[in-house]
């Protein structure tokens, strides 16, 4: 909150003397000026009634940003000597060097830096759980990330960088599926400007890598991706070198190669091109070599298949695999795009996801992590592929979820079984978890948001064993049982069956 | 006479049995084979892959090495009249994964291996609207099979 404060009234000082439309540098670190959120403290802290009375000022779009008044005299006096001490940050020198024909490696500090990498790790805990595993970047889709409180309450951005994390600080690009219109010049304008904002605040803190120019804004199901949208990722990539020419700017697609033509046509400005991708992620190298792509990529999601490219019931609900299938997915899609497949050579490195957990079809398809912290086998499939050796404490392994009623018809209130075929070393003591659970009924696109849906514990009669015997729910419709097994030890495994319910 | 009756019975008994191979064609032992797969039915399915391989393993290798690299933005028309390639190449992932379901990974591995091998630029149709390549889901499957060798 005391930095939010201090925020606002920078945030008027760079607007008045910083501001390029003033023909004046910036007097100190634009890390210091407009976080997130200054705008809410500015109205709330600095400019709150009460205060001396001050001046409105204006941003340049005419919109009332804040009020000028003693306490944000006082606050701007405290950034000049907080900015000062800011000076002492250095950003990292970062490099993209050709590597023979056609080859790309991205250099930190002078050395080659692969990036291991994953996306989330927003809870606290999880940036050190991705350290221990051998991860040694991040990626966030938004900049707000960079100020969430993490472990010991420090800030994400810094706990990166003591864990010695690099850091892709995602600038987030409207959508045109959300609404957005690229041809309004307005909110056009306002976006360059958060965006450069943004640029400005961090783009000298040692832990940015490179800037992340939004995610899958060109549209996740467009053939071809949206050229409105392209043109203007161009200009913000132009306006963010300008503004930053020391990190190299990447912007993320949802990958498909009929999209290389128009972000090769559209964007040259980009020096790194981030595909998420899934079931086609090992691929990608060859595709966007085939494609004309010569400049670096990044695989900046990729992990489990997801729902759209699995089998599914007769009612088309997707087969999720378990938590030790998806580990072998991850693994594979890792030493293929890095190290087997064609256009290895063009791939800076990958971003596992999601180090987290999400809703997104069901609570656990793409999630490394359950939300107690306890780690899945994708976590121990990529510690192998980075470190090349396991971590201590495996995940409990699933080798099959049995049960008449997968993917099946039951009657309301039918009883069913379920039994799970587990491999158990000797002295493990796991403890089950088995959940009816109804299927998720708001389903987006693109990883939208999703709500979690109802669950029915009361339905299980039998739980805590590998044997597990429930109920039908009484209402038609779509289900699954879940179970989770875990060992005691901070790790755990997953899986799941839909089922239908009609009379 | 009765030993006949019966061993024609036998025989006509065993003929229901077998697979039916329809035409013969590539495309439809490779349907059956997919169905057959689908159903749980490994057996049926390992037989359509083999007489689509003992058919046209040769026309698909002579279509394979025809080509240096598969044509960029090809029409999907073009991609089809590399039918017995496309086949022969598919009927090979299906037999690795049913040899895989059937926890036969030594077999499951000499088939992905000879089609990422020899057969890299099939295609399969994916009613979904494109085009898939069975070499790189069976390169994945390989080292999906390596991970579970490093435990």
């Amino acid at each position: 909150m005391k930095r939010s404060k201090c925020a606002s009234a920078a945030q008027w000082y760079f607007r008045r003397v910083g501001d390029p439309a003033y023909s004046s540098p910036a007097p100190f670190p634009p890390r210091m000026i407009a976080g997130p959120g200054a705008e809410q403290a500015s109205r709330g802290v600095c400019g709150a009634p009460g205060g001396v009375t001050g001046s409105t000022f204006f941003s340049r779009g005419s919109a009332v940003v804040g009020r000028v008044t003693s306490r944000g005299v006082l606050c701007a006096l405290g950034l000049l000597l907080a900015g000062t001490l800011a000076y002492a940050q250095t950003p990292a020198k970062v490099e993209l060097q050709q590597a023979g024909q056609s080859g790309w490696r991205l250099q930190v500090n002078g050395a080659d830096f692969v990036i291991r990498g994953a996306g989330g790790a927003t809870a606290p805990g999880l940036l050190e759980k991705l350290k221990e595993a051998g991860g040694n970047c991040v990626r966030t889709w938004g900049v707000d990330t960079l100020e969430a409180k993490v472990s010991g309450g420090a800030r994400f951005v810094d706990r990166a960088q003591q864990l010695g994390l690099m850091v892709v600080p995602g600038l987030w690009v409207e959508h045109e599926r959300h609404g957005f219109n690229y041809a309004d010049a307005a909110k056009v304008r306002q976006q360059r400007e958060k965006i450069l904002a943004a640029v400005r605040q961090y783009k000298n803190h040692p832990a940015v890598l490179l800037w992340g120019l939004g995610n899958e804004m060109e549209g996740p199901t467009s053939p071809t991706g949206s050229v409105a949208v392209l043109k203007e990722v161009e200009e913000l990539a132009r306006l963010i070198k300008q503004e930053d020419p020391a990190h190299p700017v990447m912007s993320v697609i949802a990958f498909n190669a009929a999209k290389i033509e128009n972000v090769k046509r559209c964007c040259p400005s980009l020096d790194i091109l981030g595909v998420n991708s899934y079931g086609g992620a090992a691929g990608a190298g060859e595709a966007l070599k085939r494609g004309g792509w010569t400049k670096p990529f990044a695989v900046t999601e990729f992990g489990v298949r997801g729902p759209w490219e699995v089998a599914t019931t007769a009612w088309g609900a997707p087969l999720e695999p378990t938590s030790h299938e998806k580990a072998r997915t991850f693994y594979a899609t890792q030493r293929l795009v890095t190290e087997l497949n064609d256009g290895k050579e063009q791939c800076l490195g990958t971003f596992a996801f999601i180090w987290g957990w999400k809703q997104e079809r069901t609570a656990t398809w793409f999630g490394m992590f359950l939300p107690t912290l306890e780690k899945l086998a994708p976590v121990d499939a990529m510690t192998r592929a980075w470190t090349g050796q396991w971590p201590v404490q495996r995940c409990p392994e699933i080798r099959a979820l049995n049960s008449a009623a997968a993917g099946k018809t039951a009657k309301p209130g039918q009883p069913l079984t379920a039994t799970l075929e587990m491999e158990i070393p000797a002295g493990a003591a796991f403890t089950y978890d088995w959940q009816v659970v109804a299927e998720s009924s708001t389903i987006g696109v693109g990883g939208d948001a999703e709500a979690a849906p109802a669950a029915f514990p009361d339905l299980v009669k039998q739980n805590n064993s590998t044997n597990c015997a429930f109920v039908a729910p009484s209402a038609s419709g779509n289900y699954r049982l879940f179970v989770t097994v875990h060992d005691g030890h901070g790790s755990a495994a997953t899986a799941n069956f839909p089922f239908r319910v009609a009379p | 006479m009765k030993k006949l009756i019966i061993a024609a019975l036998a025989m006509s008994g065993l003929a229901l049995a077998a697979p039916d191979f329809g035409d013969h064609k590539s495309e439809t032992l490779t349907t059956k084979a997919w169905k057959a797969h689908g159903a749980g039915n490994a057996e049926d399915a390992l037989a359509y892959t083999a007489k689509c391989l003992e058919l046209y393993e040769a026309e698909a290798k002579k279509m394979q090495a025809a080509l240096k690299e598969l044509p960029a933005n090809e029409p999907k028309e073009e991609t089809f009249k590399r039918w017995a390639l496309n086949d022969v190449g598919t009927c090979l992932f299906i037999k690795g994964e049913v040899l895989l379901k059937k926890g036969d990974k030594k077999g499951a591995k000499e088939a992905l291996s000879k089609l990422v091998g020899e057969f890299k630029f099939a295609q399969c149709w994916d009613e979904k609207g494109w085009f898939w390549k069975p070499a790189d889901a069976a390169k994945q499957k390989l080292v999906e099979l390596e991970f579970d060798e490093k435990k």
